[in-house]
């Protein structure tokens, strides 16, 4: 049952990329990949439920379901939901004619079924080799358009991606081989094995092992200082691409993170690990926090939330313990649906005003009333004030970390958080209550349902998680805290 | 551990075929010409495939002799075929304004070095495998990884970026032979094929940079910034 | 008393030779080149005219300039008794000094011929001094680094320990180290004997460096300055050839028939290395000035990586 569910899930997207290969009307395209997303919805929906408490292997030990990895790809399969309905409206401004949407849609399926086949990966190599087809996939996704600016960021994503993730692929090698100095020279490298070889071997191996990961997937993940190459491709890449890398992309590399810590953790020899973890989600907060307040871009704005974001989840992850996981879980999905919604809003108001700049963008409630208002409180979820998820997951995770040995990250990122709060509702206080200078033409666009739609299907869910926290999903953390 | 227990024949077969391989990796941080980074580049393939290869007849490993012959199908022929190909036709010869002297980037290079060494050393007397071949490859690997980032931070062109990102991989392989010759071939082989795509891609992409930006140095691709 | 006639045969061999192995490459330069050239012997009827000539000395000359050049020939005389010429035994007075002794006697020569540059107070005086010292900048740690490698390979600093170790041992020989340091130290030759792609014994004085520095000199006192350099290239021609490349071939017993064949036999390795020294200066041109660093850059890399090698292996 959850292996006829996993297939569906992964042959569904790719079955979608081969057939927008194969037929080049641009309605058919659409319609394929909205097919495929509903699709994987459904199919990854149970998967949570199926997963609490037990895991599930297949394909000789190949495969391998388990509650963390089924959360994961319910969070991407919902991005990828939203961002096909999106798409459909968003491409359509974009490229009139059509000639060359096949190709998008067939890319976007192939990044989204790269994406959903990462979780699930049990040996660690070939968890490696997932990552690094997104990125080849998602680098054309992000040169789409085909301008100077899109190609350089797509040089620059996957020129540093690509170096950073080689250092993954040495950590992978060095956790290989500390395993083999206690199992032998050939064995299976899964998970679980690995957690099982490390109470084992020497700490300062696992220690050096763990280092390397952690920068390289931490490329992938945009930590701070490896982040160089998110705000460009996150705002060079057409909106419904970004809203999938943020969303979707950046948690499946931080799942990465979480499972070598566990690793380490079962190793219990050194705090370096857990230690080194926080430090980066500080530096990410911190780097975050800078450019925040003096940003001009409305999508490079919203490529540094993500940074922040990431750096919260990796605080999460480091704190530990059921506080600190549960809190990153519950992040994770919220961030998911949020940052989306702020994507869309971003992409709508880029075309509305036909600049990528927010010093453009102006009284926005006069002219878009409904998802100007939408993407406003968006911007007020995002920056983590209540009622909504992420005030929820914040708050647990700084409780993490007041028990944590490391309480001074938390007080910094309170610190932080306060201060990339302050800035980013500046930006969009001028953008929505400033003065009007008479720039140019009032935007004329109409934003049809395609547009707003998926920002209402975003919105709700974190408006709703953010005053009910069902009892269900907490326990759902705690079995993933207690069994990682 | 196949590194522990090597007669000195063989251990000195592969210290050689690492070191030159590292010593090749040199050559290509002190080139300006793209043509002898190439050349470098191809003969430390031929090299890592012939150390495969070895370690193969040492460590009875039956199945790294099919690693060896596609490494050097893959990367000591069809990636410099490919790299080739997109050096003609892009019409660069050599690194026109170098951010670093090549002598400065050998120097460098060489501090890299020690401190690698320092690195494995430490590494190799915990585990108790100091005065092995296994030290040298840990050596090799980490100095061959940061070498590819300096060639990586100080070279402009689009090819030498390219070139420095499959010394990375050069490297890692190398190191993966000799210290965990046993890892399954599935790995290894998927390694290879994926190494093949990313040239692809990256040849799509220079023929992008060069049709919508004019030029493949990164000192044009300077407008996003902030 | 035979190992002390052996040493003053050691010191007459390189007094005698060294002015030959400077001709004989000059010759072959030429003819590779495809014209006659001189003969190999010329620099001896050079040093033999330059003795009997008059001295000229400048005004502004002090007791540096008489000085210097009695300097760096006593100099260039104490090193072979340092170093292993004929016997691969040690003689008497070779613990003297070390191969880091060898290599600072030897400085120390070089640094008497720069003094004796400034000392005139001549305009190029000044520029060739200057620039062999930026020269000696680049190659100094690299020399020191070379020879501590040499003396971690064979883990003693005496040059017969060394000499003992690589004809013993093949495996020591075709090490990944002593093949590095090979290199390495053929590149030093070339910078410290003044051949391209450093080359500089030309009279241009946008380029030369050598000839700068002796420009003032001329009879007896040029005579000594010329043979002093000569053998400078013969002292570092013996220490390539005996310790590190072909340690092959010395006397092994110290008697006079053996001694003889130990000389005729060092100066067939000097011709072998001449060879090879002729066929790269005439296979390159000279480098821009900003650019000798490049050489020794790469010298320095392959010094590194003998000290690595050596260490891990």
């Amino acid at each position: 049952m959850v292996g006829a569910l996993l297939l569906i899930l992964t042959l569904a997207p790719l079955g979608a990329m081969l057939g927008c290969l194969a037929l080049r009307a641009p309605r058919a395209c659409e319609r394929l990949n909205l097919a495929a997303a509903i699709v994987g919805l459904a199919a990854a929906l149970p998967l949570p439920v199926a997963a609490f408490g037990r895991s599930y292997a297949f394909w000789d030990r190949y495969v391998l379901l388990d509650a963390i990895g089924a959360w994961t790809l319910l969070c991407t399969a919902v991005v990828y939901l939203l961002a096909s309905i999106y798409a459909v409206g968003y491409m359509r401004l974009l490229d009139e004619d059509g000639r060359r949407l096949h190709r998008f849609y067939a890319l976007f399926a192939g990044f989204a079924a790269t994406m959903l086949c990462g979780p699930l990966m049990n040996n660690v190599g070939v968890y490696w080799i997932a990552i690094e087809l997104t990125t080849l996939v998602s680098t054309f996704l992000v040169g789409f358009e085909l301008g100077k600016e899109s190609i350089e960021a797509a040089w620059k994503y996957i020129i540093v991606v690509s170096a950073g993730i080689s250092l993954a692929l040495l950590g992978t090698v060095l956790f290989y081989w500390a395993g083999s100095l206690v199992l032998g020279p050939t064995y299976d490298m899964t998970w679980s094995t690995l957690r099982a070889v490390a109470p084992k071997v020497d700490a300062r191996l696992l220690d050096a092992a763990f280092l390397l990961v952690l920068i390289g997937y931490g490329t992938k993940a945009g930590l701070a200082p490896m982040h160089t190459w998110l705000p460009d491709a996150h705002s060079e890449g057409p909106a419904p691409v970004s809203a999938m890398l943020s969303g979707a992309l950046l948690n499946t590399a931080m799942l990465g993170i979480a499972r070598f810590l566990a690793v380490t953790d079962a190793a219990g020899g050194s705090a370096l690990p857990r230690t080194v973890v926080v430090v980066f989600g500080v530096v990410s907060l911190l780097v975050a926090a800078l450019f925040i307040v003096r940003q001009e871009g409305v999508k490079r704005l919203m490529a540094y939330s993500s940074v922040e974001h990431m750096g919260v989840l990796a605080l999460g992850f480091g704190f530990g313990g059921p506080l600190g996981i549960a809190g990153a879980l519950y992040h994770m999905f919220n961030h998911s649906l949020t940052k989306s919604l702020m994507f869309f809003g971003a992409g709508n108001a880029m075309r509305a005003y036909g600049s990528k700049d927010m010093s453009d963008i102006r009284a926005l409630p006069r002219h878009y009333p409904v998802s100007g208002a939408l993407w406003l409180a968006g911007a007020v979820a995002i920056t983590g004030a209540p009622p909504f998820g992420l005030f929820l997951s914040e708050l647990m995770i700084l409780r993490a970390g007041f028990a944590s040995p490391q309480a001074w990250a938390a007080i910094a990122m309170l610190v932080l958080l306060i201060v990339i709060f302050a800035g980013f509702l500046n930006h969009f206080r001028r953008m929505y209550f400033g003065e009007e200078e008479g720039r140019g033409a009032a935007p004329a666009l109409r934003l049809g349902g395609w547009l707003t739609l998926p920002m209402w299907l975003a919105l709700v869910p974190v408006a709703v998680l953010g005053v009910w926290w069902p009892q269900a999903l907490w326990s759902f953390f705690h079995s993933v805290a207690a069994h990682p | 551990m196949l590194a522990a227990h090597l007669d000195p024949l063989a251990a000195s077969l592969f210290s050689l075929l690492a070191i030159a391989s590292l010593l090749l990796a040199f050559v290509m941080l002190g080139s300006r010409w793209l043509r002898d980074y190439l050349v470098a580049f191809t003969i430390e393939s031929w090299l890592i495939a012939l150390l495969s290869a070895a370690v193969a007849y040492y460590g009875g490993y039956r199945e790294l002799y099919l690693v060896a012959v596609l490494t050097a199908a893959f990367r000591g022929v069809l990636l410099p075929y490919l790299l080739k190909r997109i050096i003609v036709r892009l019409n660069v010869d050599r690194e026109l304004h170098l951010s670093l002297q090549p002598s400065s980037s050998l120097v460098i290079g060489a501090l890299l070095v020690v401190f690698a060494f320092v690195v494995s050393t430490h590494l190799g007397a915990r585990l108790g495998l100091a005065g092995t071949v296994a030290v040298l490859a840990l050596t090799v690997m980490l100095s061959m990884k940061l070498i590819g980032f300096l060639m990586l931070a100080v070279r402009h062109e689009a090819i030498s970026q390219i070139l420095g990102l499959l010394v990375l991989e050069n490297g890692i392989f190398l190191g993966s032979q000799i210290l965990v010759p046993g890892m399954p071939l599935l790995l290894e082989l998927v390694i290879l094929f994926d190494l093949l795509v990313i040239v692809v891609c990256f040849g799509v992409l220079v023929r992008y940079l060069v049709a919508h930006v004019g030029s493949t140095s990164s000192r044009e691709l300077r407008r996003l910034v902030g | 008393m035979r190992d002390i006639l052996l040493q003053i045969a050691q010191v007459a061999t390189v007094l005698a030779l060294s002015p030959l192995l400077q001709g004989v490459i000059a010759r072959w330069e030429e003819r590779v080149q495809r014209s006659r050239g001189p003969s190999a012997l010329q620099p001896y009827r050079d040093l033999w005219k330059l003795l009997h000539k008059e001295q000229v000395v400048p005004q502004t000359a002090s007791w540096i300039y008489y000085v210097a050049p009695v300097v760096a020939f006593t100099c260039m005389l104490t090193v072979p008794i340092l170093i292993p010429v004929l016997t691969d035994f040690p003689l008497p007075l070779s613990d003297m000094g070390d191969i880091l002794g060898g290599g600072l006697v030897l400085a120390l020569g070089s640094f008497a011929i720069l003094l004796a540059g400034l000392d005139s107070g001549s305009a190029y005086g000044g520029i060739g001094s200057s620039r062999s010292v930026m020269v000696a900048i680049l190659a100094e740690p690299t020399l020191i680094l070379v020879f501590v490698g040499i003396t971690l390979l064979a883990k003693a600093m005496l040059p017969f320990v060394v000499n003992h170790l690589l004809v013993r041992d093949p495996a020591a020989y075709w090490s990944p180290a002593h093949l590095f340091l090979i290199l390495a130290f053929f590149v030093l030759l070339l910078t410290e004997t003044d051949r391209l792609p450093i080359h500089s014994s030309t009279h241009i004085e946008v380029y030369m460096i050598e000839e700068a520095r002796v420009l003032e000199y001329s009879g007896p006192l040029l005579a000594l300055v010329k043979w002093a350099s000569m053998m400078k290239q013969f002292i570092l021609y013996i220490i390539f050839v005996n310790v590190l490349t072909l340690p092959w071939g010395l006397s092994h017993a110290g008697s006079a028939p053996g001694a003889l064949a130990a000389a005729a036999a060092l100066f067939l390795k000097m011709l072998a290395v001449g060879a090879v020294v002729v066929v790269v200066e005439t296979a390159q041109s000279r480098l821009r000035f900003y650019r000798y660093q490049e050489p020794l850059a790469a010298s320095f890399l392959l010094a590194v990586l003998a000290i690595v090698a050596n260490q891990l292996s």
